[in-house]
């Protein structure tokens, strides 16, 4: 394995190209975070942008299903279990956290195989896992629900949230008015999936794109392949995470997908409906589905007025100029749910003070 | 929706300071941003604190709720130049809970006390119905008489300081989630110390201006509150921060920042400059302060903001986090 070029000779690469106007759209949260955490993003030449991309899956989890979750959690004996940052996202009527605090069982835990031990010591109650976030957590799910299945675990389903990212991201790029020269490919994601299914991108959209790992090096090599690509008029799929990735991604994981999950359409926060962009759960595994079981009712409210999350995950515009940022919406009242994950594009803003000069003295 | 109070203002971040604020505004008597401390000047040059300790698991690596609750008490006198000499203790225990459970939490506060010499002077006991308590709940208060003349609040905080922190820093809260989350860290231990000794080794400097032992909200919420407090900023460099690769690992997995996470036995100390080598120098004799680097330092510019130079040269503000800290998704 070749060693990645340090910071410093990175960006000195990089101001031979500094000329260019670059908006690089990273689909992940955590490369927001990290380009944020690491100051990659106060390091980079002035005309190149970093736009986050709808790469937060508690961002884009609609308000209709955080209500169908808090009305699990009303059902009398059910035990929700949920990853710790969907307890915060309000919906129409309040969060999960709000739940929590009214006395309703919510519990936070970081793997879906929990739910397999806590169903099994509470016989008597029914434990509901919220099956959130994109392909890196679905094989947990699907794992978890062979495992339920093997041992006929019965008080237990899934409320599935997952979602699948390549059709949104096919989704923006066939948008006409997506100003996006170049993408960052979610690292992640691209350890399951492999390289195909992100082909288009460069194949049949003209973008180039860039798997990338979650050091400030990664994000600043992948920005220099972009922006060499981008001078040099190619659009390539090129990697600079290959300790990580394989490009035909994780077979035993996507073979666990293909059996327990069939994709299908689902609604995206702020993108709306996306053709096949969800996943639920397969014939044989629809027993464990808590939706049906529980006859929940789908419903979508309308999104709450002024909040312009839908344009930020389209990278149209950034926190700053949503009339509602720093305003009526912040971390402690978040209106939008970019603002209330730690992933979230407008949550980064706020807590990095984006947008808002500082003159340091000595740093 | 806002009438519940979550558990996110019970985190040490903005949501408790906002809290805290509108429940001492209910006291007319209580008066200046200065009693927003860790500890109160009482007359005749006494001092006193309080703490309540509710931990879950109640007994972790390097540690127990026992020993946490004489810590946290007699540490926030510490460093305010105070000495610990007395410790009245509430439990709220809940019934069901084996007896000897609770007397081996009460031998591990006996023995910080012993440790510094401090007598235990007075108790309450309550057993409340199972299913209303988490076991136990401890509260401690601690008195004692100042040492040191001086204020050691944040706002004797001027201009040019240098910022020391006194260990690699985030080790309790990253041992408690490596606990509630099940993961296997081997090394990782709580950093739950008493630190009057180090802290008082320090009084008789004369640059010193103020100190803090970080507890819930970490290291980033002390450095916030100071910048808010004092009107100053400050600044500080990623590349002198001391790390603990075992914390490091805790956050990489559950998406945690180690500035935000809880300690139990670091302190920030702020110094004028030409002192801040005596700071070091002095930290070096304890064991409990292996790692203790200047880090930063205090500036007349972006007043209330704090700022860090990161390690490929960019820099960002540290905020002080917002609610539960919570592990994310992916």
């Amino acid at each position: 394995m070749r060693p990645h070029p340090s910071a410093e000779d990175i960006l000195l690469t990089l101001r031979k190209y500094s000329h260019l106007p670059l908006k690089i759209m990273e689909v992940c949260g955590t490369h927001t975070v990290s380009a944020f955490r690491s100051g990659v993003r106060s390091v980079l030449p002035e005309r190149f942008r970093l736009l986050s991309g709808p790469g937060c899956p508690v961002c884009v989890t609609s308000q209709g299903q955080i209500d169908s979750a808090v009305s699990l959690a009303d059902i009398p004996d059910s035990v929700i279990l949920t990853y710790g940052d969907m307890l915060r996202v309000p919906g129409s009527r309040g969060s999960l956290a709000d739940a929590r605090a009214r006395g309703r069982d919510v519990r936070v835990v970081t793997s879906a195989m929990d739910a397999l031990s806590i169903a099994a010591s509470s016989p008597e109650r029914h434990v509901v896992f919220l099956a959130a976030g994109f392909e890196t957590t679905a094989p947990a799910t699907a794992a978890m629900l062979s495992a339920a299945s093997e041992r006929h675990i019965d008080n237990l389903s899934v409320f599935c949230l997952h979602k699948r990212t390549p059709p949104a991201v096919r989704a923006l790029l066939d948008d006409r008015d997506l100003g996006i020269d170049a993408l960052i490919l979610p690292g992640h994601v691209c350890v399951i999936l492999g390289h195909e299914p992100f082909a288009f991108v460069a194949a049949a959209c003209g973008r180039p794109c860039v798997v990338a790992g979650f050091s400030a090096d990664s994000i600043l090599l992948a920005v220099l392949d972009l922006a060499i690509q981008v001078s040099n008029g190619s659009a390539e799929l090129h990697s600079v995470y290959p300790e990580a990735v394989r490009p035909e991604g994780n077979e035993r994981a996507l073979a666990l997908l293909d059996t327990v999950f069939v994709p299908c359409d689902t609604t995206w926060r702020g993108l709306g409906r996306i053709p096949g962009s969800g996943f639920r759960l397969s014939p044989a595994f629809e027993s464990f589905d808590a939706a049906s079981r529980l006859g929940l009712s789908a419903s979508e409210p309308p999104e709450p007025p002024g909040c312009r999350c839908g344009d930020i995950l389209r990278g149209r515009i950034t926190p700053p100029e949503c009339p509602l940022f720093r305003n009526a919406c912040t971390p402690t009242a978040p209106v939008g749910p970019c603002m209330v994950s730690s992933e979230g594009t407008c949550g980064a803003y706020f807590r990095f003070h984006e947008g808002r000069s500082v003159s340091w003295e000595t740093i | 929706m806002g009438d519940y109070l979550t558990l996110g203002h019970g985190s040490g971040g903005r949501l408790t300071n906002d809290l805290v604020r509108r429940i001492a505004a209910e006291f007319p008597s209580f008066g200046s941003a200065q009693s927003f401390e860790d500890c109160a000047y009482l007359p005749g040059g006494f001092a006193v604190t309080l703490d309540g300790f509710t931990v879950s698991p109640r007994v972790f690596p390097g540690g127990d709720i026992g020993k946490l609750s004489v810590c946290g008490s007699v540490n926030d006198l510490a460093v305010r130049g105070v000495r610990p000499e007395w410790i009245a203790l509430g439990l709220v225990l809940e019934e069901g809970v084996r007896e000897e459970e609770i007397l081996g939490y009460m031998r591990s506060a006996a023995g910080v006390c012993s440790e510094l010499g401090i007598a235990l002077v007075c108790g309450d006991t309550k057993v409340v119905p199972r299913g209303t308590a988490d076991g136990l709940f401890v509260t401690t208060c601690a008195t004692g008489r100042r040492v040191s003349e001086r204020d050691l609040g944040m706002n004797a905080l001027r201009p040019g300081d240098h910022i020391i922190v006194s260990r690699p820093f985030g080790r309790h809260g990253a041992t408690i989630a490596a606990q509630r989350f099940g993961l296997d860290v081997p090394g990782l231990a709580s950093d739950c110390a008493p630190l009057w000794e180090p802290a008082s080794s320090l009084l008789d400097i004369a640059g010193l201006r103020c100190m803090r032992d970080c507890t819930r909200g970490g290291m980033g919420t002390v450095l916030c509150e100071w910048a808010e407090g004092a009107r100053l900023g400050i600044e500080i460099r990623e590349n002198d921060l001391p790390s603990d690769p075992d914390v490091l690992s805790v956050c990489d997995i559950l998406g945690y920042d180690p500035l935000y996470l809880a300690c139990e036995g670091c302190m920030v100390v702020a110094v004028g400059a030409a002192e801040a080598e005596t700071v070091l120098s002095r930290l070096a004799a304890f064991p409990s302060c292996d790692g203790a680097a200047d880090i930063g330092v205090a500036t007349e510019g972006h007043p209330g903001i704090v700022g860090i130079r990161t390690a490929i040269g960019g820099h960002r503000v540290v905020d002080m986090p917002v609610g539960e800290i919570l592990p994310r998704i992916c």
